[in-house]
């Protein structure tokens, strides 16, 4: 580690939470050159997210997702995993603080621990499984999921009997009975607090049977049902008595929106989805028809493909919606459940189901309180931590940073985004101290050796007795000896362990190995590990093979081992034949352009580039209009409150002051050339296109922001008592004095949304609305405001709002899509408003002074901009990310990001931390002066091409072109390597490095004895 | 049905979904049949037709790719690609006059080991029932 | 390009059925962009014959190669070393291919495994359509960029006949009626007049219909 830079300031950042949030922030900064120290008081990192089955709105596999990501900080040279431990305190001052933790035992120690789980074979006692919800057992010496990371076991000290069996199996020496917790002190730049958050605890109603009654579960638990790796390996069964479910009801709100017995008035964001998603697999998984209910208060499919997703379940599955808060269940003598609750239409129903989940909201966990506390964090009302909504992701002491649900309950996107954002915000003040403290390998020159014949060198696990238990390793190992090419085989006890890896490196230098094989368990977790270690004398990685003969084979074929020694013996002769065709693959290094092209003046390009210049590098931003401050210009005050204008202005006035952020206005994008890194961009004047100029950048921010919808429904520009949103921003900051005049107003919601032509739902509108409905009661207390609404999507917090205004008597009338409120201004400029009551069931008549059009979100129009830059938009002409959960702020092209309303409507604070987020996402390519390319991509023969065009057309990412070079280019930074136009090449002129058709068919071929030939 | 009979199976896994899935069946323990061999590709897409035929002509009793959930590719759509090059293989055998429900896609992810291990069944049985490749059969004789 | 297919393998496993050992001569030019006859499509055959001979038996030996063009005599004169230590000879070029060895090495067979189609293009990936006839005298200019020899199934050159509906020729709903697509583009483009103008007979002599047809330049004539 060496030091620089003058001051006291620290070049390490500190993550509290090792849930997706934290994970998230960890890499960031890590990739951005910083040493972060990721602190989770479990065993693992994962958090809530591991156990979940499928994620909504794309029903993505969870663990699919996330577990690359758990890999990948697992494997972190920068990032220090602690487990098991808890934050104490923390002293100093934001730049130089002192964490003391408290490090719990593990009883077996990570570094030795290969997890081969001999321990838990043969521990006698068995625990309930929290990971599985209670649901499952399992023993006292237990991983807590297959994927986790760290990859060690542990014990749980609460059951374990101390009978000392697993310290007998370990053949690795790693159990330690006698660890004991200890404490330490680290010093950190910052801290970002992602502790996430619990879900609240229904057995708190008794109403609800939940802790009488094994059918009703929690949404956690149900999720745990559903999944393929869970108690019931995603066979849908109730607990009760295993039958399959022929009925399920969901109850929403159980813990949210909620002041009687949970003391919890938020809403929690996340539950009408989760149940919709819960519905819809519960469902697909079912043999027999499933009849599955949702009892709702307000359906809340505020995000981005949401609306369309809950049309999807109600229209296409056929899941029932059902507006009614459900009192109690009542159990029937056969695990039924009886449900009594009242519909719209009021009369009493009963019905009986097979099971009740229950919509449990999230909850800030003792822990987290006290956490806060010691380390002086403001909790707001809600024991969230306290944030302004101009500063969404600082807390109450500077230095220490917030995101994901311990902020405020939200979805796994928005936590995402925030961890971003926390991340850029944690290492703004400490970018001189930018790789200070990290680490990077010494490495020697390659080797070359392609004028030599393959040398293998082969290396069996015994795996404990994982492998070597099962299959007969020596047989194995004499056999490798005698395939061709193979100059050594030996076996190990633990081919992964610190001692075996230097074995290794000698063997190969003393017997001049060209060619690696390892067989053990998966090139999944261990492949990168044996490919640093051949690295480390000097191998290419890619002269590296693995067979895989414990996951794959002794594992399965436990009870049969002569056919496990059979087929690793099959596996290894596979992968030895490979081997002996293997290639070093250049790591192809880009030099990289550090400044970043940030298209958008409002809020979000406006921050995006203040981020960028306040990390230390240039920002070019790019509007197409004369002014800067885009539709937030427009709008007075956040959802808490805050002032917007003079923020704006203040934004304004930091961007204009800055040298390093270059402000072109009435400028437009043209032509955008290269790659990752390495983009070149042609700006042009909007008032004359061939005055232009050319900028190179590294990365790229589009913040091109949207519109306030112009209503061409009620009368709007028709008579000056009708105003939009915006129009009532503006009277009001005009001292109008009509509003105060005013005896009715009206608000009318989802004017332009949710509509047959925009199924989206504007998710601001319901909250404007009602923040409005409070100023115009503040400046006239005897208005009568009435808000008309579909459903009302005060989502997290900001429930606040909606309580208030009920209890400051304005009143909410609900309709139906197909039964909207109709004015009649036939009358002069006098209005007339129909409205069916939701309650009354029948209609009423109003006259207001005023009506107020909760009008659409629109994205702004911008489809050559989004042409130049290839990034794709969606029907409703939102940008689209990469990954709907874990990619919110980048695009599937590498090297672009997106942030504001260009990416879905959404209120101020989400778009401030948005745009941090595209900046730190940014900093992972323009902080460093090159960019590592991946190797493993597809190249073309220009001799073999017959610029056919087929790779052009079936290329998933659109890489491939036919230029003026009359042959097919793909440019290897761009290629995602999935060798789908190396399947499809009719001249066979593509090649997938180190997965050639030679190196394939040279496995079929050997598992059949077949000598290699091409 | 020949008791005796082991067929020779080889599968194409995806690294993302099936292959994970796989690891996934042995740490659950669960048993498929050992002359299931499978030979991990970084996504489907990559799966040739003639990487399929090759392992006909070199005697597999059977072949399979499985890939990602049809939506979840994790490279957008190699899996489909893949699906329609399976069904080649399988006409192609067919006008060969070889059973083509010795090819077959499959799709998993990466958390279903069980549906892993029972698609290894499900195919071990299916080629158990149609007994030995023709190809095997003739050169055995 | 000239599009083509593979042919059935039976038809080409009769070709070959008392031949052991082959070649298989791909082609870098149409019939490899037609995803019918380059490297990847000779594999595949290889392989398919491979497994059909297996299946019986008996052995079978198949090597293969892809030259630049099998219809320029140069390209051809590459395997001029090996191509008489083989039984057959497979092409999975178009017709000329097969023409064009033959005449070059009169002492070896010549199967061809591709039925040659049309000329024509990719619509979109994997799809091909019809778009010249080669009929020696080109008129697409008069119908706006349509050709009613190649695409009316009874090459009209002065509108449709009784069987077109709704816009489809009679002899399948899925072959549009030329004449249909030409009338409405004169009138989106305000131009029908256009069509009073009639047409005289075509002089099929530069078609088919004159025999075998030769093209001399005598500038470039060596």
């Amino acid at each position: 580690m060496s030091t620089k830079g003058t001051n006291n300031k620290v070049g390490s950042v500190m993550v509290v939470g090792a849930g997706v949030a934290g994970i998230q922030a960890s890499l960031d900064m890590a990739n951005a050159g910083y040493y972060v120290h990721l602190v989770d008081s479990s065993s693992s990192v994962g958090g809530l997210m591991a156990q979940l089955d499928k994620t909504f709105p794309t029903n993505d596999c969870a663990m699919c997702v996330i577990s690359p990501f758990l890999v990948e900080v697992g494997r972190h040279l920068n990032i220090n995993i602690i487990p098991n431990s808890e934050l104490e305190s923390l002293e100093g001052e934001a730049g130089a603080f002192t964490a003391k933790l408290k490090n719990n035992p593990r009883y077996i120690d990570s570094v030795k621990c290969t997890a081969c789980g001999q321990c838990r074979q043969v521990c006698p006692v068995t625990a309930v499984n929290e990971f599985d919800c209670r649901l499952d057992l399992r023993k006292a010496t237990f991983i807590k999921f297959p994927q986790a990371v760290p990859l060690s076991y542990t014990i749980d000290k609460n059951v374990c009997i101390g009978c000392g069996m697993c310290e007998k199996a370990c053949l690795a020496g790693a159990i330690s009975y006698s660890d004991q917790a200890r404490f330490s002190e680290i010093k950190v730049g910052a801290v970002v607090l992602a502790m996430g958050n619990e879900l609240f605890d229904p057995s708190l109603f008794d109403t609800y049977a939940y802790s009488r009654h094994p059918n009703v579960v929690t949404s956690l638990e149900f999720e745990r049902i559903l999944s393929a790796s869970g108690p019931y390996k995603g066979h849908l069964m109730r607990p009760y008595d295993r039958e399959v479910p022929q009925k399920i009801a969901w109850l929403q709100c159980i813990g949210s929106r909620d002041i009687n017995h949970a003391d919890h008035s938020y809403c929690s964001s996340v539950c009408c989805m989760y149940s919709i998603k819960q519905s819809m697999i519960a469902k697909e998984h079912a043999e027999t028809p499933l009849d599955a209910a949702i009892f709702y208060m307000d359906m809340r499919t505020h995000g981005k493909e949401f609306e369309r997703y809950r049309e999807r379940a109600e229209k296409g599955s056929g899941v029932r919606f059902i507006r009614s808060r459900v009192h109690t269940v009542e159990p029937l003598d056969d695990g039924g459940l009886k449900l009594k609750y009242i519909p719209e239409s009021g009369e009493v129903l009963e019905e009986v189901f097979d099971m009740v989940v229950l919509a449990a909201g999230f909850a800030t966990s003792k822990d987290t309180k006290a956490l806060a506390q010691r380390l002086g964090i403001n909790l707001n009302a809600h024991s969230y931590a306290q944030t302004s909504d101009l500063t969404p992701v600082s807390t109450s002491r500077e230095g220490v940073f917030v995101c994901g649900t311990f902020q405020s309950p939200k979805d796994i996107p928005q936590s995402v985004m925030e961890a971003s954002a926390a991340a850029a915000g944690a290492t703004q003040n400490l970018s001189e101290q930018r790789w200070s403290l990290t680490l990077t390998k010494e490495l020697p020159a390659e080797k070359n050796f392609s004028e030599e014949e393959p040398k293998i060198g082969v290396f069996v696990c015994n795996c404990g007795i994982n492998i070597g238990g099962v299959a007969d390793v020596p047989a194995v190992r004499e056999y490798a000896k005698t395939l061709p090419n193979v100059i050594h085989a030996e076996d190990n006890l633990f081919t992964c362990s610190q001692d075996t890896q230097e074995n290794i490196k000698k063997i190969i230098l003393e017997k001049g190995i060209n060619r690696v094989v390892v067989a053990s368990c998966s090139p999944r977790t261990h492949e990168p590990l044996f490919q640093e270690t051949i690295r480390e004398i000097g191998l290419n990685p890619y002269l590296f093979e693995m067979a895989n003969i414990r996951d794959q084979n002794t594992w399965v074929h436990m009870k049969t081992p002569q056919r496990a020694t059979d087929k690793a013996k099959d596996l290894v002769r596979m992968a030895v034949a490979k081997a002996a065709l293997l290639e070093s693959l250049p790591q192809v290094t880009l030099d990289v352009t550090q400044a970043v092209l940030v298209v958008g003046g409002g809020v979000a390009g406006l921050e995006a580039a203040l981020g960028v210049a306040r990390q230390g590098f240039v920002a070019f931003l790019v509007e197409r209009s004369n002014e800067l401050g885009g539709m937030a210009l427009g709008l007075n005050a956040t959802w808490q409150g805050e002032p917007v204008l003079p923020y704006v202005m203040q934004l304004i006035e930091d961007a204009k002051k800055n040298e390093r952020i270059k402000i072109f206005l009435e400028t437009e994008v043209g032509h955008v050339t290269g790659t990752i890194g390495n983009f070149t961009t042609t700006l042009k004047s909007a008032n004359n296109p061939l005055d232009t100029k050319v900028i190179n950048h590294g990365a790229a921010i589009l913040a091109t922001g949207g519109k306030e919808y112009k209503p061409h429904e009620y009368f709007y520009g028709k008579n000056p008592k009708i105003l939009t949103h915006f129009d009532l921003d503006a009277a009001v900051r005009n001292n109008d004095k009509a509003l105060k005049d005013s005896k009715i107003a009206v608000f009318i919601q989802c004017v332009g949304s949710r509509t047959e032509e925009r199924a989206y739902c504007s998710r601001v509108c319901c909250i404007h609305s009602i923040k409005s409905a409070l100023i115009l009661k503040k400046l006239n207390p005897e208005m009568q405001i009435f808000i008309i609404y579909r459903d009302i999507r005060t989502y997290g917090l900001r429930e606040d709002l909606y309580k208030e205004a009920r209890q400051q008597g304005i009143r909410f009338i609900r309709y139906n899509k197909d039964n909207p409120p109709v004015i009649d201004s036939d009358n002069g400029q006098e209005l007339k408003l129909t409205v069916k009551d939701h309650i009354l069931q029948r209609p009423i008549e109003m006259n207001p002074d005023l009506v107020v059009l909760a009008a659409a979100i629109l994205p702004n129009e911008n489809k050559t901009l989004f042409e130049h830059f290839k990034v794709p938009a969606n029907s409703d002409g939102f940008l689209v990310e990469a990954h709907a959960k874990l990619r919110p702020v980048d695009f599937a092209s590498e090297g672009l990001f997106l942030a504001g309303i260009a990416h879905y409507p959404k209120s101020i604070d989400e778009s401030i931390a948005q745009a941090k987020a595209a900046v730190s996402r940014a900093m992972r390519i323009v902080s460093k002066n090159t960019i590592a390319v991946d190797s493993v991509i597809a190249s073309v023969n220009p001799d073999r091409c017959a610029a056919c065009l087929t790779c052009v057309r079936t290329c998933p990412y659109n890489v491939p072109r036919v230029g003026e070079e009359g042959y097919a280019i793909i440019e290897p930074s761009d290629c995602h390597g999935c060798g789908c136009c190396v399947s499809e090449c009719p001249g066979k002129a593509i090649t997938l490095k180190h997965f050639t058709d030679d190196q394939i068919n040279a496995k079929t071929d050997a598992l059949f004895y077949i000598e290699a030939s091409c | 049905m020949n008791h005796d009979f082991e067929p020779q199976i080889i599968a194409f896994c995806c690294k993302y979904c099936a292959y994970a899935a796989a690891d996934l069946a042995g740490s659950m323990r669960l048993n498929y049949p050992s002359n299931i061999k499978i030979i991990q590709v970084p996504c489907t897409g990559r799966v040739d037709i003639i990487h399929l035929l090759r392992a006909i002509e070199d005697g597999a009793d059977g072949v399979y790719v499985a890939g990602c959930m049809e939506g979840d590719c994790h490279f957008v759509c190699g899996n489909i690609k893949t699906r329609k090059k399976v069904e080649y293989v399988k006409k192609t055998l067919s006008e060969l006059g070889i059973e083509p429900e010795r090819v077959e896609m499959f799709n998993l992810s990466s958390a279903m080991g069980p549906r892993f291990a029972e698609i290894a069944n499900q195919m071990g049985e299916r080629i158990r029932n149609l007994g030995p490749s023709p190809l095997n059969i003739k050169q055995a004789a | 390009m000239i599009v083509a297919d593979r042919k059935p393998l039976s038809e080409i496993l009769d070709m070959i059925t008392d031949r052991d050992k082959i070649l298989i001569m791909g082609c870098k030019g149409c019939v490899t962009v037609c995803n019918v006859g380059g490297v990847k499509e000779v594999q595949i055959l290889s392989s398919s014959l491979k497994i059909a001979r297996k299946k019986e038996g008996r052995s079978l030996t198949v090597d293969q190669i892809t030259i630049e063009r099998q219809c320029d005599p140069e390209y051809i004169e590459q395997v001029k070393a090996t191509i008489n230590d083989y039984d057959a000879v497979i092409s999975m070029a178009c017709g000329v291919g097969p023409q064009f060895l033959s005449e070059a090495y009169p002492q070896q067979k010549f199967f061809p495994a591709v039925n040659t189609k049309f000329f024509g293009g990719a619509t979109s990936h994997g799809i091909w359509e019809e778009r010249c006839a080669g009929c020696g005298t080109c008129v697409i200019h008069y119908f706006d960029g349509l050709c009613p020899v190649a695409r009316c199934s009874k090459s009209l050159m002065n509108g449709p006949c009784g069987g077109s509906s709704k816009g489809y020729c009679e002899i399948s709903k899925e072959v549009p009626c030329i004449w249909d697509m030409i009338v409405k583009k004169k009138m989106e483009q305000g131009r029908l007049d256009d069509l009073l103008c009639f047409t005289p007979a075509k002089n099929w002599r530069t078609s088919r219909d004159g025999g075998p047809r030769k093209s001399v330049r005598e500038e470039l004539a060596i």
